[in-house]
């Protein structure tokens, strides 16, 4: 069986984000994360699949950072766009380390749905950041 | 349906009659072997079949009474066919009434249950009802044709549409409550759901490894969520792959999915 490494890591993007949205840290929110990874990744062409695996990878990419935030922090969702990948890092403001839970579904499905997901604390947010590198299209069709 | 002992020399003016004729006289033999307790269980069994082919054709003239209303027409055969073997379980010869006759009110009560569970989360406009429709035929056919699911820009130019309608319509997708697949049969003789039809052997998940902590998780769940789920992120199958072997649209087992892990984080955090 072949399965994604569940000790993935997904480096931290550097440079500016390509889209970046900010809602406050509640879950009712999530929902407009998701619909705007979605519009993404169809505006990128992706397959159905990917856009769909995407939505629902972002879904609980908030889920695990939003237990995390401070009290009235924002949560936000980066995106860095090329047609061979896209990186997200979700982020809520904490002040405590964190470290991914390797053993929970939440950790399974994100790494099943991205090819790379790591959890971090930069000392002032934990960051989910996952990559995703979207099926190819076979060419000449 | 051919009917080898039906009369040669009919004046061909009345080929319908008589086929409706044929289609009653052919209905009430099998009622009668299927009443009838000196048979054998194969005999009824096989006369309840027939039956059920028999009749298949009321059910296709109900079913697209309601077409063009959000459903394909396919579901709506789909669930008028239940109706109709309900029909055929609860048929009584004695009462003296055709069976098409009683059939008929059950098979479109089927129907309109069905309108009823399947309504829209919220208002969504008949347009993109239509497109959400149109969406998930066409990225049925080029997922078989392309050997993966389609992009937006292939399914806009198969529809020939823009690409921000494919958007528009994705989004409306996830505003469509459903439940076919997993809302129980709440009627008394409780016929089972679609997926308890379709089959639901394990074959092929129970060499799947799982994590021993999440093993009580997902024995908390639905076996027909936990199926979806555990091809999805145990066996690493696509969606589209998903929606192939277990014979729904590729939108609904992306919502399948996502309603499944919200109910899951919801148990999660009530546990805490």
């Amino acid at each position: 069986m072949t399965q994604s490494p569940l000790t993935a890591d997904a480096p931290r993007a550097s440079g500016r984000a390509d889209v970046e949205v900010r809602v406050p840290a509640d879950g009712a929110y999530v929902s407009v994360l998701r619909t705007t990874t979605a519009g993404l990744a169809a505006r990128l062409d992706f397959t159905l699949d990917d856009v769909e695996d995407l939505r629902i990878a972002v879904g609980e990419a908030c889920a695990v950072v939003l237990p995390e935030a401070t009290d009235a922090g924002d949560l936000t969702a980066a995106f860095w766009l090329s047609a061979q990948r896209i990186h997200i890092e979700v982020s809520v403001p904490t002040d405590h380390e964190v470290s991914p839970d390797e053993d929970s579904f939440a950790w399974q499905v994100l790494t099943t749905l991205a090819d790379e997901a790591g959890l971090t604390f930069d000392g002032t947010r934990c960051v989910l950041a996952l990559t995703h590198h979207p099926t190819p299209l076979e060419t000449g069709r | 349906m051919s009917s080898p002992d039906l009369p040669s020399d009919l004046p061909p003016d009345e080929p319908r009659r008589t086929a409706l004729e044929e289609t009653r006289r052919r209905s009430g033999l099998l009622f009668a072997v299927l009443t009838d307790p000196e048979r054998s269980q194969a005999e009824r069994d096989q006369a309840r079949d027939d039956l059920v082919h028999l009749h298949l054709a009321l059910v296709e003239h109900c079913a697209r009474r309601f077409r063009n209303r959000g459903e394909p027409y396919e579901d709506l055969v789909q669930v008028g066919t239940i109706g109709l073997i309900k029909s055929i379980d609860r048929f009584d010869l004695e009462r003296g009434v055709e069976f098409s006759t009683y059939a008929t009110p059950t098979i479109i009560g089927e129907i309109k249950r069905y309108f009823r569970d399947k309504g829209w989360a919220i208002r969504v406009p008949r347009r993109l009802q239509e497109l959400r429709m149109r969406i998930g035929a066409v990225s049925a056919e080029l997922t078989q044709t392309l050997g993966r699911s389609p992009t937006p820009r292939e399914l806009a130019e198969a529809i020939g549409c823009s690409v921000e309608e494919i958007v528009e319509g994705l989004e409306s997708a996830n505003a469509y409550a459903t439940l076919s697949l997993d809302a129980g049969d709440d009627s008394e003789d409780g016929a089972g759901t679609m997926l308890d039809a379709i089959g639901m052997e394990d074959e092929g998940l129970e060499h799947v490894e799982i994590r021993e902590s999440l093993k009580p998780l997902l024995e908390r769940l639905e076996p027909r969520e936990k199926r979806i789920l555990m091809l999805r992120f145990f066996k690493n199958m696509t969606q589209s792959q998903i929606a192939e072997e277990i014979g729904v649209s590729q939108m609904h087992v992306s919502r399948l999915l996502n309603r499944t892990l919200d109910q899951l984080r919801v148990s999660l955090q009530q546990q805490e």
